[in-house]
């Protein structure tokens, strides 16, 4: 990073730049509940909310706090919660809402130990199956994973846009090693964006239909006291919002749904390829084990072992296409994560038979480190 | 005689007729709360493009998708919590909480008493059935003793939640009960409850006919409607020396009432003297 | 057991004395009359119990249990030397209290025409029976004859609006203290001793309201100008019925046979019966003529099946 008088350069935590990020994605409401190791994501939002004369409130709870999420999303101002693995548990039946009412809302995740209360204090990276399954039903969610204190403060901001502009809760996920890590970032590029705005219903209200087909998969929302009166429900809709079972209606609104990804997967997708070109050998990894890959790759490289590093920044939905590109040719991907075997399922389903999948698994609270990945890099060289 | 000084009360300017019949029981209680808090909103002059209606599950829950307004159909027991950040984000709107005695006593209890203890600026209210209506009449937090639902066929024994008492404890600053059968009177608290600054929380009692009235046998939709005036004591009699024979106390009306700042302005007040001391120093 | 044997000697003695005098000469009738809630049976205590401290017979005889607003309550309460009977004979009560205006009509007959004393509360409080019939415009049973009118035809009368002095006092309950501080004006008891028996029969807290509006009641009746009432009373009563233009209306009753789930309960809480259901189980107007518009099936429809549409009022 050159250091330039137009620089903005601060010393930044990751929870707090998560959280002066969401302020410059003109997020406008925070509710949540104190637990380990988001808190200070909360704590940062108290502080910088009142300033831009936006509401904090900590709820009574975690499921009263993605309540009241989504109740001011709907009210029509950007709204966010964090939490971590006990508290995105109980998120997660207000999250389905969200999800079926396409109310936008962002969601960050701290990662730490789990199951149950688990590790409070230790990064894992075991939510991963959780963010893109945790509530019940087929439904859309777009999970982004930083790996650094810029990516974060990136990331977040990306999250806000992503979500408003597709009507979809977006869940950016994080594990306590990235969350509590003190990096430099610059805030300069960042300070005078263009706030993405929602796709507000305009026009004519009669007859206003709030789930319409529209083109891009994305209907317009009616902001409350805009005179459309719609109906927001939780129950399958048709396109006048109000509840159906008609078989028909339900198969066009899940298919729009979870179609609306797929639409705009462009948008969606985001991954890093470090040195994947030529790669005999493919590490896949995110958060901050990715960190650790790079590091590896960087020592096979010197050693001319041919490694690259593909790091999906949307986890969710993957990015597919260019994965099995990459992965193409390729003698073996090592998945190294913090968990027992999670993302590594997904790698599986997109590599052909003659690639091997080798998972890299750690669960004991500690982060994997360069020298794990690159041992089994020249483990596999050697063979 | 009043309603003819205001412009006349047509029920039908409220309502999403194209959805009617409404999926109701014949005689729910339901049905009669809605029409008490429409008029309600009428005497008051509200505009229906800045009420938002939020419900939870149940069948008090689907009861708020027939007003033409902006109906929000949470989920179980959360209402609470998205009318907190609704109205925390548009102050602007009247924001009106449809809920049922489950809903928020059982499933959304934590959310009632902290909403009661912020007081903000919301209206919640508890139709009261006695039942889970919707799942087929299980036995709920207000169910009355003895009574017999899917869940307690011998007859309930266990404790009834007295849920005004509750939001009095948690520090709600209006609190109300009355009947269904008091149509006007209920409209009159409603009217009373949307205009108070602050967390008005207002129990409806309200009939589960089909499911609940059935199995305890409890007579035909006008028998019970009309069991609730035997019910049912006002309060203007509570000091006579005289008092005739009372099956069951209910006392209704407005049952307390203070002037607690209310949440936004609590926040507002606190922001501007810290600014004031800021200034000072 | 003592004092019951001895209270016996004593009414032998005076059974003995009264054979002298006429009944009507010794014993005090005083009636007291009104409607459910308003404090008729606590006015009558606090008298019964006075005059028992002050050493008389005293026979108190009441009807009430018509608790509910609206129903009749009346009572006697008898004092002397010794009483016999428990009721007043027409035409003997020497003072009549009335808490309600009508009530106090309906019991003048018993008032002794010439020396009798009315003390009486101008507040209305319309009955359920007098407005059996419920059509707009129709006229109410309730009686017709104004303040005036009454206190021109009866001697000793005095007709006060205690529950507007009551509000006043900031203690809207105790419109019948204040009528006991009227009374008490007729009676040769000294204040203190009146005061001492309210404060014992009135809940703690409000011993100090009640004792107040007592002395209001009391400074009234001395202040009280018969001709001043007849020249301000022309305005100063209303009745709380809207007078209607007496001419037949008839409610339209619309039926969304529709949205009906025949739950019966518009036919079984119409008080004109003027509604059943049909062959189909879909309420009906059977007898439209004995509609009034009263509105209450419309209000307790859970269905919003029923719309009444009555002509608006100019």
């Amino acid at each position: 990073m050159s250091i330039s008088p137009e620089n903005e350069l601060e010393n930044l935590e990751g929870n707090h730049a998560c959280a002066v990020a969401a302020i410059a994605a003109g997020c406008r409401f925070y509710a949540g509940y104190p637990i380990t190791p988001s808190s200070e994501i909360a704590e940062r939002m108290a502080l910088e909310l009142p300033k831009v004369d936006g509401t904090f409130i900590q709820m009574e709870d975690e499921i009263g706090s993605m309540g009241a999420v989504v109740g001011a999303s709907i009210g029509g101002v950007k709204a966010m919660t964090a939490t971590s693995g006990p508290g995105f548990s109980l998120k997660q039946e207000n999250l389905g809402f969200a999800a079926a009412t396409e109310i936008p809302c962002v969601i960050i995740n701290v990662m730490r130990g789990g199951p149950s209360t688990g590790m409070p204090t230790r990064p894992a990276q075991g939510d991963v199956m959780q963010a893109r399954w945790g509530t019940h039903g087929d439904h859309p969610i777009i999970v982004l994973t930083p790996c650094s204190v810029k990516e974060i403060y990136e990331q977040t901001i990306r999250a806000f846009d992503l979500s408003e502009t597709l009507r979809v809760p977006v869940v950016v996920l994080f594990d306590e090693t990235i969350g509590h890590l003190i990096e430099t970032i610059d805030l300069s590029q960042t300070n005078n964006r263009k706030l993405v705005e929602r796709k507000w219903a305009s026009g004519p209200q009669e007859g206003f239909q709030p789930y319409a087909m529209t083109e891009d998969s994305i209907p317009p929302m009616p902001r409350p006291g805009d005179g459309y009166r719609t109906h927001i429900t939780g129950l399958h809709h048709g396109e006048s919002g109000f509840p159906t079972q008609d078989p028909g209606q339900v198969e066009r609104f899940i298919q729009r749904i979870l179609g609306k990804l797929d639409q705009h997967r462009q948008q969606v997708e985001s991954y890093e390829a470090f040195e994947c070109e030529d790669a005999e050998l493919l590490v896949v990894a995110y958060g901050i084990t990715a960190r650790a890959a790079k590091r590896a790759v960087k020592q096979a490289r010197a050693k001319k072992i041919k490694a690259g590093l593909f790091r999906p920044i949307t986890l969710w939905p993957f990015p597919e296409t260019v994965f099995c590109s990459l992965a193409k040719g390729t003698k073996a991907v090592l998945v190294p994560e913090m968990n027992a075997g999670q993302l590594n399922l997904e790698i599986e389903r997109h590599c052909s038979d003659s690639t091997r999948v080798i998972p890299i698994n750690r669960f004991d609270g500690e982060p994997i480190a360069p020298g794990q990945i690159f041992e089994k890099i020249q483990e596999l060289v050697s063979k | 005689m009043i309603e003819e000084n205001i412009q006349r009360f047509d029920i039908r300017d409220y309502l999403r007729t194209h959805l009617f019949p409404h999926f109701m029981c014949p005689g729910c209680g339901h049905g009669i709360a809605l029409r008490a808090l429409l008029w309600a909103i009428h005497e008051l002059g509200i505009s229906k493009d800045k009420l938002a209606i939020i419900s939870g599950i149940g069948c008090s829950g689907r009861t708020g998708a027939y007003i033409d307004a902006h109906t929000i159909h949470t989920t179980h027991g959360r209402p609470l919590a998205y009318a907190t950040g609704l109205k925390l984000a548009r102050p602007d709107l009247e924001v009106i909480v449809i809920t049922g005695d489950g809903d928020c006593l059982a499933i959304g209890g934590n959310h009632l008493i902290h909403a009661c203890r912020r007081n903000l600026n919301l209206t919640c209210l508890m139709l009261n059935n006695e039942t889970y209506g919707m799942t087929g009449g299980q036995v709920s937090p207000t169910t009355s003793n003895d009574r017999f639902t899917t869940t307690t066929p011998l007859g309930n024994y266990e404790p009834v939640f007295d849920a005004c008492a509750l939001a009095i404890g948690a520090g709600a600053s209006l609190v109300g009960r009355e009947i269904t059968m008091h149509v006007t009177a209920l409209k009159d608290l409603m009217k009373e409850g949307i205009s108070h600054q602050g967390f008005s929380f207002l129990e409806i009692l309200s009939d589960c006919t089909e499911i609940y009235g059935r199995k305890n046998e409890l007579g035909e939709s006008a028998e019970m409607v009309l069991s609730q005036k035997a019910n049912y004591r006002s309060d203007s009699y509570g000091n006579q020396v005289d008092e005739p024979f009372k099956p069951r106390d209910i006392t209704t009306g407005i049952l307390a009432k203070n002037d607690r700042v209310e949440y936004l302005d609590a926040c507002h007040q606190h922001k501007m003297s810290k600014l004031q001391k800021a200034m000072n120093t | 057991m003592v004092a019951m044997s001895e209270s016996n000697m004593i009414n032998a003695q005076t059974d003995e004395s009264l054979k002298e005098a006429p009944l009507q000469e010794i014993t005090t009738n005083v009636l007291i009359v009104g409607v459910g809630g308003q404090g008729v049976i606590m006015l009558s205590k606090v008298l019964a119990a006075l005059c028992q401290e002050q050493g008389f017979d005293v026979k108190q005889s009441e009807v009430h249990g018509m608790a509910k607003r609206g129903g009749s309550v009346f009572s006697h309460v008898r004092f002397g030397k010794k009483v016999f009977s428990p009721t007043i004979p027409q035409g003997n009560a020497d003072i009549l209290v009335a808490l309600e205006w009508a009530e106090g009509l309906r019991w003048l007959s018993y008032l002794n025409p010439e020396k009798g004393v009315f003390i009486a509360d101008t507040q209305r409080i319309v009955p359920p029976f007098a407005c059996r019939d419920r059509r707009r415009y129709a006229t109410s049973g309730y009686v017709q004859e104004s303040v005036e009118e009454v206190i021109n035809q009866v001697p000793n009368s005095s007709a006060m609006d205690a529950v507007a002095m009551a509000k006043e006092l900031g203690v809207p309950k105790a419109a019948n203290t204040i009528l006991l501080g009227a009374l008490s004006t007729t009676l040769d008891f000294e204040v203190d001793n009146w005061k001492s028996i309210i404060a014992r029969f009135v809940p703690p807290k409000t011993v100090e309201a009640n004792l107040m509006a007592f002395d209001t009641g009391r400074e009234w009746i001395d202040n009280f100008d018969k001709q001043t009432q007849l020249e301000n009373s022309v305005t100063a009563v209303t009745s709380p019925l809207e007078i209607w233009p007496v001419e037949q209306n008839q409610a339209v009753v619309e039926i969304n046979a529709a949205w009906c789930k025949s739950c019966d309960i518009c036919v079984k809480f119409c008080p004109e019966r003027c509604l059943a259901l049909d062959s189909q189980q879909i309420a009906t107007l059977i007898k439209p003529e004995a509609c009034t518009g009263c509105r209450v099936c419309e209000r307790l429809c859970p269905d919003f099946a029923i719309n009444i549409h009555t002509p608006a009022v100019n």
